[in-house]
């Protein structure tokens, strides 16, 4: 009877550690998970439009709550994140890249760097954005790395003390067709590999 | 073989009720840290204040726009049951006023247009809400307003703005 009692224990035991477990790994809950994801892909760029909303299903919206806490509903603002380059390599604090776009479907637009814990990097270049006020009108680019471009005159964004890093597009205000058709009206950045410091591999 | 099944089956539905119980907890364990660690910081309950520009330094909340200057509130029904009166200065820039619940879910958001906007929040299962008043899904959860300042200066600027934001107790 002890020896049954036992078994129905530690079968619960299990269960509960499995269903735990299971959901904290399908919602991005674990320590090791970092990126917001989302079901849209844009040129390596991914988002979801339901962030933020009651409309998220229960795996996104714990996934959101735990990598972008208070991230406002599509009709304000839409989020796309991207962890890799234009060749799918992940991003990386020792390599230096291009990022190239053109106007956005947005009253404003901004473009944030942040580490594998969701904040900022802990440097004090104050450059770990880009946004709609410097980028101004048509065809803009700005350098991602560790170390501040020696041209003059170049949009730099920082990736000092970031090491494996993504990048957040904030699109504030979407113009209309956003939501309904955002492969045809987004320009999503391109991220072009300049070169790396050391051996990637 | 047979012994087993029924502590299998036991297994099966601890797992299934586990999954499902870590999936509806979570945001609002969560929201609930997060509440208090705003708390430690100094958000008032019910009064807003203006965080330092966002920098490495100064961050609290994921994943936080270091051109955005965030105003934050935070709000307890229970403590103000006929509701609370929150209102946004007007702002020449992009600016927005928005309500999140203790579930994490934006419930609401105002945006500036260049002028100040105002609603009165009032607590869940209230009836017939007046004209420019919201119903909270929750008792519990915080106000948020972010305004553009990508420098400095214009953070300065929102600094004497948000002198005029409003989030009171009726």
């Amino acid at each position: 009877m002890a020896k049954r009692a036992i078994t129905y224990l530690l079968s619960v035991i299990a269960g509960v550690a499995i269903g735990g477990i299971s959901a904290m790994a399908m919602a991005g809950l674990l320590p090791t998970d970092r990126r917001t994801g989302g079901d849209i892909e844009l040129n390596g760029w991914f988002g979801d439009f339901t962030m933020g909303s009651a409309d998220a299903d229960a795996y996104f919206r714990a996934r959101i709550a735990k990598h972008g806490l208070l991230a406002l509903a599509n009709s304000e603002t839409v989020y796309f994140t991207r962890a890799t380059d234009d060749d799918g390599n992940a991003l990386d604090e020792a390599c230096n890249y291009r990022m190239s776009g053109g106007s956005m479907p947005a009253r404003w637009w901004s473009v944030t760097l942040y580490n594998s814990d969701n904040f900022l990097p802990d440097n004090t270049d104050q450059a770990l954005s880009f946004d709609a006020t410097r980028a101004g009108d048509g065809e803009w680019s700005a350098i991602i790395a560790s170390m501040k471009p020696d041209e003059e005159n170049t949009n730099w964004i920082s990736s000092k003390s970031a090491g494996d890093f993504d990048l957040t597009l904030r699109l504030y205000v979407p113009n209309d067709g956003v939501l309904t058709d955002p492969d045809g009206i987004i320009q999503a950045p391109s991220i072009k590999l300049l070169n790396c410091v050391e051996d990637r591999s | 073989m047979k012994r087993l099944f029924g502590p299998i089956i036991v297994c099966v539905i601890a797992a299934i009720a586990s999954h499902l119980l870590v999936l509806q907890q979570a945001p609002s364990f969560i929201m609930d840290r997060a509440l208090t660690m705003l708390e430690k910081r100094g958000i008032p309950l019910h009064g807003f204040l203006l965080a330092e520009r966002m920098t490495p330094q100064t961050q609290s909340v994921v994943r936080p726009s270091p051109d955005l200057a965030y105003s934050a509130c935070r709000f307890d029904l229970d403590q103000a049951p006929r509701g609370i009166r929150v209102r946004m200065a007007a702002t020449p820039d992009y600016a927005s006023l928005s309500f999140f619940d203790a579930n994490t879910n934006n419930f609401l958001t105002l945006r500036g247009e260049g002028e100040a906007r105002e609603t009165i929040l009032l607590p869940p299962g209230s009836t017939e809400p007046g004209e420019g008043s919201t119903v909270s899904p929750t008792k519990r959860g915080v106000i948020l307003i972010r305004r553009l300042a990508p420098t400095q200066e214009a953070h300065d600027a929102v600094a004497a703005i948000a002198t005029g934001d409003t989030c009171e107790a009726i």
